[in-house]
């Protein structure tokens, strides 16, 4: 009887004093992680969020930096809408993702195929064609794009070989975009490691299946491959887009701090730190900060919805 | 199980380490930029734009500053003019900016309106700093409102310079009191026989339509808003473009390709006007000879110019108001930081300086005798209020002249877009 009576108390007892423990081990784990985090926590309160929320006030204020913010509601936003130079700065934008982003995910694409073979140097390859990317943020390339795409310079000498003289495009107003487009293009080197990942990751049972079954190269790229890394390209369309709207760098260095000619390279954040920086509207800026914010939320909200027409997840992953 | 929680507990009391380090190291930074005014000895920040021979220039005379008033340190911070106004309006919205700084007429009225800048008369009366010896009255153009907030360290005028070859060939002379016609025409006659442009982009240029409104007895800015009319400014830009439509004007965007180098030094055309002293700069760009002309006139005789000028100002908040006028009366009256200086920042300011530097050079020289000439010639007048966002209109002013000239934009649609920004700017 003893037996029979201790026998169910012992798993009963170990039953609920085991996950107590693993509660309070987690719970330690969570804090120590919480602490190695903190610096961090404290560096994003400080410096993200806290300037997100007084951003977030500024853009209903008039506020030149020196005397203190005062309330206009939403005149910021109206002002903005009748702006011409806002309105341009939008098309600027629009234009610069609409051209750029396809473009960049294209040549990605392209090359992360080629490069996903096995053959002899691939990592010095993989490696070359990377290296764009990792100086690609920097002020100096800015400087040398503007020298290669100035009037008779590389670039223009190469187009007249071929006849089409149109002189640099750095000066010219219809062409100084496409300057920036193709330094974004140029820096392709990001996504297409992250094709690379996805290209590696497709099963090569179907390849060997589907040349079984007599699929050419480009169906089996069209209904393997592209199915298969849908998902990654989900991802690319994603990142790439958000970060198109958000050049800032090569458009204000390209065309010497003005976003010009004639306007012509005024992409909405160079706008947004004219505005801020140099007419100290900040109320403006932030009204502006905040409409990017919620555009930008909103395409991605939509490329979201569209995931399902078109991104296919693993059924096995299940 | 009990070696993982000697791990934790190992983890927990290093993340606490790092944080407290994070913590220290954000106190030590924070104690950084102390003047140290305990043991007697001052240091103050000066910053200034320019390039890299005036950079060179400052930093010796303000070693001779160091060595006359050992208990004074300079800290020098020096950046390009775009940089400079950027960065100076963050420290100066955190109450951060540098103790001495240069300005100019443009900017005097913007932070006079924040309380940024000291009034430097009470200074004047503690016998800090000397007020005396300024050459043409252009003490005055560091004063608003009865407030001497800035002082200046040299002065310049407004000139055409042009491409001396350029002009002797196709036969034209450029002479005191001719016309915007006869300027014209001679540009016409540039371009018939030399085949290039006459002109850079004259109308894209504010301090020269200001020089165009005062010889029709106008100016560009009155006090607190705009001296002239959009029917004006369309005008004046009408008049622009059709003379790059008939190539008189350079190409705007081949002068846009050759930034930051000039379209004149770049060989596109024969003339631009802008400050005499920036002539100096051409010389080194350049492979022909530059020389320095006239503005053209509407009446034969007025040309509008002005003394305008680089200054020294000071932040109101400084902690050391007495040194800071001592700094600035060493660097404007000192004859040898005026030998070092030449005529960088323009033709200097004070007899003292003015008198110790003799140029030797052909285009130092050729700067100080234009503006012997233009103050012989009597035209010289009063310096034009700038209202507070004058810079704001002027860059405003340089873009849409840019978009006109490039077909972008019409005349009188931009002229309307000028003024609603200007609106904007003298609001802010």
């Amino acid at each position: 009887m003893t037996l029979v009576k201790e026998a169910p108390a012992r798993p009963a007892q170990k039953r609920s004093a085991a996950p107590a423990a693993g509660r309070r081990g987690r719970r330690r784990e969570n804090l120590a992680g919480y602490l190695f985090m903190s610096p961090w926590i404290a560096g994003f309160l400080l410096l993200t969020a806290g300037p997100m929320i007084a951003s977030l006030y500024y853009a209903f204020t008039s506020y030149n930096l020196f005397t203190p913010p005062k309330w206009v509601g939403l005149d910021n936003f109206t002002t903005m809408f009748q702006d011409p130079r806002w309105q341009k700065s939008v098309e600027v934008t629009l234009k610069y993702v609409v051209v750029a982003t396809p473009l960049k995910l294209l040549l990605a694409l392209g090359v992360a195929l080629l490069l996903a073979q096995n053959r002899r140097g691939q990592a010095l390859y993989r490696a070359a064609f990377y290296m764009p990317s990792l100086i690609g943020a920097s002020v100096s390339v800015g400087f040398v794009w503007r020298a290669l795409f100035s009037d008779d310079a590389v670039v223009d000498r190469t187009q007249k070989v071929f006849g089409l003289d149109v002189g640099g495009w750095i000066g010219n107003p219809d062409y100084v975009l496409y300057s920036l487009v193709a330094l974004s293009i140029w820096q392709f080197g990001a996504p297409m490691v992250i094709f690379l990942a996805g290209l590696k990751q497709v099963p090569q049972e179907l390849y060997e299946a589907a040349e079984m079954d007599g699929a050419g190269p480009l169906r089996r790229f069209w209904n393997i491959t592209l199915p298969m890394i849908s998902p990654v390209l989900f991802f690319n369309v994603l990142l790439e887009s958000i970060h198109a709207f958000q050049v800032f760098g090569s458009a204000y260095v390209v065309s010497d701090t003005r976003c010009g000619p004639a306007d012509a390279t005024l992409v909405y954040t160079c706008y947004l730190y004219q505005k801020g920086f140099k007419e100290s509207q900040m109320g403006f800026a932030s009204a502006m900060a905040w409409t990017l914010v919620i555009a930008v939320a909103l395409v991605t909200a939509v490329l979201f919805w569209s995931q399902k027409k078109w991104v296919h997840y693993e059924e096995a992953a299940k | 199980m009990p070696k993982n929680g000697n791990v934790e507990r190992r983890t927990i009391l290093k993340a606490a380490g790092a944080s407290a380090a994070a913590l220290g190291l954000a106190t030590t930074t924070g104690c950084g930029g102390d003047s140290g005014a305990g043991d007697g000895n001052v240091t103050l920040r000066y910053a200034w734009w320019g390039g890299e021979p005036r950079t060179i220039a400052i930093k010796k005379s303000i070693a001779l500053f160091e060595k006359k008033y050992p208990k004074i340190k300079i800290k020098p911070e020096f950046t390009d003019y775009a940089a400079f106004w950027e960065k100076f309006q963050t420290q100066a919205s955190g109450g951060n900016p540098p103790d001495v700084f240069q300005n100019a007429v443009g900017f005097l009225r913007k932070y006079d309106k924040r309380g940024v800048l000291l009034d430097l008369k009470a200074q004047a009366d503690a016998g800090n700093l000397d007020l005396e010896n300024f050459r043409n009255g252009v003490l005055a153009n560091g004063q608003v409102d009865g407030k001497q907030l800035g002082i200046p360290v040299g002065a310049n005028t407004m000139a055409l310079v042009i491409d001396l070859k350029a002009f002797e060939k196709a036969g034209v002379e450029a002479k005191f009191g001719w016309t915007w016609d006869e300027y014209f025409a001679a540009l016409q006659k540039i371009q018939d026989k030399l085949k290039i442009a006459g002109d850079t982009g004259y109308f894209g240029i504010m301090y020269l339509y200001d020089l165009y409104l005062r010889q029709n007895g106008k100016a560009f800015f009155t006090d607190t808003d705009l001296g002239f009319t959009e029917d004006d400014l369309t005008q004046w830009w009408e008049d622009g473009y059709k003379r790059v439509k008939s190539g008189l004007v350079a190409d705007p965007k081949k002068i846009e390709q050759v930034q930051p180098k000039s379209g004149l030094s770049a060989g596109l055309a024969a003339s631009e006007f802008t400050w005499d002293n920036f002539s100096i700069r051409y010389e080194g760009e350049g492979e022909s000879d530059y020389g320095l002309a006239p503005i053209p006139t509407t009446d034969g005789k007025d040309t509008g110019q002005y003394l305008g000028s680089l200054m020294m100002s000071a932040f109101s908040g400084t902690k050391h108001p007495k040194e800071v006028a001592q700094f600035i009366s060493f660097m404007v009256h000192d004859p040898e930081v005026g030998k070092i200086m030449g005529y960088d920042r323009g033709i200097l300011a004070t007899t003292e300086q003015f008198d110790a530097f003799k140029p030797t050079d052909p285009n130092n020289k050729g700067v100080a005798a234009y503006e012997d000439e233009v103050a012989k010639a009597g035209v010289l007048g009063k310096i034009t209020p700038h209202p507070s966002g004058a810079d704001v209109v002027e860059s405003a002013f340089l873009r849409i002249g840019g978009e006109i000239a490039q077909g972008k934009t019409k005349p009188a649609d931009g002229a309307k877009a000028l003024f609603s920004e200007a609106k904007a700017a003298f609001a802010g």
